[in-house]
């Protein structure tokens, strides 16, 4: 009798230990829906990271969001854009966000152009560099949120600071030197549009149209739709398949022109797709075209 | 009413400012049905005469009446010092009251907000609404060539500190000072009120020995820039009147002009030998003053070069003005803020 009312008791809390974890359930995926995080607002685990300007999010945002423009995640050193800042300062500005390791955070972004998406898409990849294990952007970014006709606040939310000591995961950036150490050996996967990767167009900064000999070309276009969200897995899968192969072992090396729109194919082969290898170089064609010893192809 | 530049009715009936219609403030004829006629006599600033909003606003418009803002009396403080007699007469005539006095701020170029265009708050296209502060229309409008880019970190580098903790314009600098507190200054370097930083950061008091002792040992020998600016800035130089300057980011440590027992964030001024020379202005006391000048550099870090390292001013002296840096040509008194070693 008493085995059975523990039993009975040990079913209940159990149920109950299911029910929360399933109310609050701390999404893997790399993109969450609109719906989702209007579900997940008050979820204590959730950190919610608008990147656009503090004078957009002051106007109105995502209630319970807090405001890090997305030029305090990647900053302009040496003659090169969005470059990672220094690993203390990174570590102040996660920890100052209210961030540790095992938060889940949902990056914010606005999406009002198509390059704007991957704002979102480089901070979620920094994130996930500085040891977050579980980070996520908005699919569709703020836009999205607007159109849904989801709640909008214009009450300024201060982060609780804590003290971050992330883990940093050195191995998805490379350098100039690696590329070159690998270039007959790993995938090289050029994200730009085929106008820029077959050299019919190159933007003002980077020294020369063309692009990294041996690369392949995977544009991003190919994993978002009109809105900015994410196409479907199956579609991912048949774009990147078809040009990388099945082989999920492969060393996988994106690069865009900055080292920022490559992060959005990353992001997805590696949290969506299971590749398990990838990469970017974060020099990207504003590095590499400068040097003349580095393989180039038009 | 013609209502295409107002998106929301609700504004018309909840802002007193459009009780009286749009040609109570616009003039124009609201009686006409061609935009033609409509449009005859338009006003298209109504507020840059003050007596539109002095009648309402009569205590706020006497004093902005005296702000740097309205007077645009720091450019003429900034170059007078360059002039003999004659020549400022000349200059106040022909250049001041013409030129720079043209470009003063109106209040509705503060006090009207309309939609976003890049970031910056322009044009009427969208929507017209009055409202107390709108930072990015406020500020940006005037003063996104250099301090709101560098501030925001487009610029380059990366963004100040406090516009990354959600700090924007107004946080620091208060309606005292933007709007005038009633005294005519000359530059808006004597203005009692301005920010300072340690308002909020009172040196001496922070959390470390290590944090502590760098600010105890540069106490009033380095502005707090010299150390937390954290990256380049914009700098004008070969400004001809008519053609304008050209610009290109820099950074210069080096005395103060203002004060030679400090050591500072320099940056130049386009001011050259033949800036007004279309109006037959030579400068005569041209080398009286120099061509860089103390700034406030709106690119705050907690961490740069400098605090990192002490070698990076006590071995390297990196980023030091040097005479090699020095622009051609440039005022005498530019050799004065090269920072010299004092001998042991």
């Amino acid at each position: 009798m008493f085995n059975l009312r523990l039993l009975k008791k040990v079913t209940f809390f159990s149920l109950l230990l299911i029910f929360i974890s399933v109310s609050f359930a701390l999404s893997k995926e790399p993109a969450v829906t609109a719906g989702w995080l209007e579900k997940n607002i008050n979820n204590p685990n959730v950190v919610i990271v608008d990147v656009r300007k503090v004078e957009e999010y002051k106007a109105g945002h995502i209630p319970n969001s807090v405001n890090v423009f997305y030029g305090s995640w990647a900053i302009s050193k040496g003659g090169m854009r969005n470059e990672l800042p220094a690993m203390d300062d990174l570590f102040d500005l996660i920890g100052s966000s209210g961030i540790t390791p095992e938060t889940h955070v949902v990056v914010v972004g606005k999406t009002d152009t198509p390059p704007d998406k991957f704002d979102m898409t480089r901070v979620v990849w920094t994130l996930k560099y500085a040891g977050v294990k579980n980070v996520s952007m908005l699919d569709g970014g703020y836009n999205k949120w607007v159109a849904e006709k989801k709640a909008i606040s214009t009450e300024q939310v201060k982060p609780k600071s804590k003290t971050y000591k992330g883990e940093i995961n050195k191995n998805l950036i490379v350098d100039k030197n690696y590329v070159m150490s690998r270039i007959d050996k790993a995938v090289l996967v050029d994200v730009r549009e085929p106008d820029f990767f077959q050299g019919k167009k190159k933007l003002d900064f980077v020294a020369k149209p063309g692009r990294i000999k041996n690369a392949v070309n995977l544009p991003n276009s190919l994993a978002f739709n009109q809105d900015s969200t994410l196409k479907t897995k199956e579609e991912l899968e048949k774009a990147a398949t078809s040009v990388i192969g099945t082989d999920r072992t492969k060393e996988i090396i994106t690069y865009c022109d900055t080292g920022k729109t490559c992060t959005a194919w990353a992001i997805i082969l590696s949290d969506i797709l299971g590749y398990k290898d990838v990469k970017i170089y974060d020099g990207s064609t504003e590095e590499w075209t400068k040097d003349p010893a580095a393989p180039w192809e038009q | 009413m013609y209502r295409g530049f107002v998106v929301d009715k609700s504004i018309l009936k909840n802002d007193p400012h459009f009780s009286e219609g749009c040609s109570s403030c616009h003039k124009g004829n609201n009686k006409a049905s061609r935009k033609e006629d409509a449009h005859k006599n338009l006003v298209s600033r109504p507020s840059k005469d003050l007596k539109t909003c002095e009648t309402c606003h009569e205590d706020i418009v006497k004093r902005f009446k005296t702000s740097l803002h309205f007077t645009t009396a720091g450019q003429r403080h900034g170059v007078m010092g360059r002039f003999s007699h004659n020549e400022l007469i000349k200059f106040d005539k022909n250049i001041f009251e013409t030129s720079c006095r043209s470009c003063h701020a109106s209040c509705g170029d503060c006090h009207v907000r309309s939609y976003p265009v890049g970031g910056i708050k322009l044009g009427l296209i969208k929507g017209h609404k009055f409202i107390k502060k709108d930072e990015g229309r406020t500020c940006a409008l005037c003063h996104g060539g250099r301090v709101y880019p560098e501030y925001t970190g487009e610029y380059g580098g990366s963004a100040d500190i406090h516009y990354q903790k959600g700090m924007v314009c107004t946080d620091c600098h208060k309606k005292e000072e933007l709007h005038g507190n009633g005294i005519l200054y000359k530059s808006m370097k004597d203005v009692k009120d301005r920010p300072k930083c340690s308002n909020c950061h009172k040196a001496g008091v922070e959390d470390t020995e290590r944090s502590q002792r760098p600010h105890k040992i540069h106490k009033e020998k380095l502005t707090c820039y010299a150390c937390h600016a954290g990256s380049h800035y914009r700098n004008c130089y070969n400004c001809h009147i008519g053609k304008g300057a050209e610009s290109k980011p820099g950074f210069y440590l080096g005395i103060n002009p203002r004060d030679k027992k400090t050591f500072t964030t320099l940056r130049v001024v386009p001011t050259i030998r033949d800036t007004f020379k279309a109006f037959n202005i030579k400068m005569e006391h041209f080398d009286r003053l120099p061509n860089y000048w103390d700034s406030a550099v709106h690119t705050i870090k907690k961490r740069t070069d400098r605090t990192r390292s002490c070698d990076a001013c006590h071995k390297e002296k990196k980023d030091y003005l040097t005479e090699d840096i020095l622009i051609k040509g440039g005022s005498k008194a530019n050799f004065d803020l090269i920072y010299k070693q004092k001998s042991k």
